[in-house]
């Protein structure tokens, strides 16, 4: 018995743990480009967006996970993003009443999570074949790794292109801000060199 | 009818799903309409105050039926800023229209005697950015602030500090410019022509 919930334990751990790096959907899984690119420009929107893609991600696991066993197969993809489309519709509404400034400066891309490939993704690859813990605890993982990776390239390119971090000065007032780094040829380099770094990582490993 | 059948047992779950996460939406929607509405008005007293300096309460005045540049009737709603003293410092409206991409939303504020222009804001667009969305930027904007109002025209060339009828295009957004003067002047000479003749 305590083999067992050890086991399980474990496999709760790894899944966990997957969505931060082994599987990280951005530089592993190379999945919901379109964010990554576009509002990475300062930390605080990038946060805004992770936030609003764990809520999306574990809604929509646990209600793929609870009907699972009901989805006819040629009818599944519509039934996740409908699934999806309610969520996103639902955490727009409340970006929109709550916090009104980032739902303007994220503008069109919330509304655009909805194609997001991480979140189907993890309906089709996770949520429709496992329980409902696994599924909660896979889109956990895998929003929480999405988020930390958009915040670390925000904060790159933030850093470089205002001498900011989360709009608080780091640099001396004679830094020269990058202007470049908070346009989107800003986006494309960093995010290429740190998938350059990761990889160097991950190979070093293996 | 077993055609039915058939139909039935492969949507089911999508028809029950649709009417639970309709519902879903619905309640939410209805939940928060009113703080989002509330932060809309905010936004334009906010905007507002910084084109009528001076101003510190918006009083609804009067709904202007206007018609819009595709030729439909459409009600605008006319407030009134007043200073701290009650006094009116000027006037302000909603403007919309097609930009180049979507609907631009704007804001305009006249002065009191709709003589002048006190400039407008970008409520809402969907401008290109780096381009249309310019029109949100200073250096456009402040060409119609104290420009008189009556038919702006759109210059292709000319000094933007010249403050005067005539509004200098941001060079690469034609369509985006036009689009902000042609709103303006439809809306403006209208509201002007009914509110000069009932004061």
């Amino acid at each position: 018995m305590t083999d067992k919930s050890e086991v399980r334990t474990a496999l709760y751990g790894q899944t966990l743990i997957a969505g931060l790096w082994r599987e990280n959907p951005v530089f592993r899984l190379l999945l919901g480009m379109c964010p990554t690119l576009a509002v990475t420009a300062a930390v605080k929107p990038a946060l805004t967006m992770g936030c609003c893609v764990i809520f999306v991600l574990v809604c929509s696991n646990i209600i793929v996970s609870l009907m699972r066993n009901l989805l006819k197969p040629h009818l599944r993809i519509l039934m996740f993003t409908l699934t999806i489309a309610t969520f996103v519709t639902i955490a727009d509404l409340f970006l929109k009443a709550f916090q009104p400034e980032m739902s303007e400066v994220l503008g069109p891309y919330v509304p655009l999570i909805i194609v997001n490939c991480i979140i189907i993704c993890r309906a089709e690859a996770c949520a429709s074949k496992n329980g409902l813990i696994v599924s909660v605890i896979d889109a956990l993982g895998m929003g929480i790794g999405f988020t930390l990776t958009l915040c670390v390239l925000a904060g790159v390119r933030e850093f470089l292109s205002t001498g900011k971090i989360f709009e608080v000065q780091f640099m001396p007032d004679a830094f020269v801000p990058w202007a470049a780094m908070g346009m989107p040829v800003g986006a494309f380099i960093t995010l290429g060199l740190m998938l350059g770094l990761v990889n160097v990582i991950t190979k070093r490993e293996a | 009818m077993l055609k039915i059948k058939h139909f039935i047992q492969q949507s089911w779950l999508l028809i029950v799903a649709s009417f639970f996460f309709g519902l879903l939406i619905a309640v939410t929607n209805a939940a928060l309409s009113p703080r989002i509405v509330q932060n809309k008005i905010n936004k334009r007293n906010r905007l507002v105050g910084l084109l009528l300096p001076g101003s510190k309460n918006f009083v609804l005045e009067k709904e202007i039926e206007i018609e819009s540049i595709q030729g439909k009737k459409e009600k605008v709603e006319v407030y009134k800023a007043m200073s701290e003293a009650d006094e009116c410092v000027g006037w302000s409206f909603n403007a919309a229209g097609s930009g180049f991409a979507d609907k631009i939303e704007l804001v305009v504020a006249v002065d009191k005697d709709f003589e002048k222009l006190a400039g407008f804001d970008v409520l809402a667009s969907n401008e290109t950015p780096g381009f249309g969305d310019q029109i949100k930027y200073d250096y456009y904007r402040d060409q119609f602030k104290g420009a008189p109002a009556e038919e702006l025209k759109l210059i292709s060339s000319g000094d933007p500090k010249k403050i005067d009828a005539e509004i200098v295009t941001i060079s690469g957004a034609t369509v985006s410019s036009e689009a902000v003067v042609e709103i303006i002047n439809n809306f403006l000479t209208q509201i002007k022509e009914q509110m000069q003749k009932k004061d």
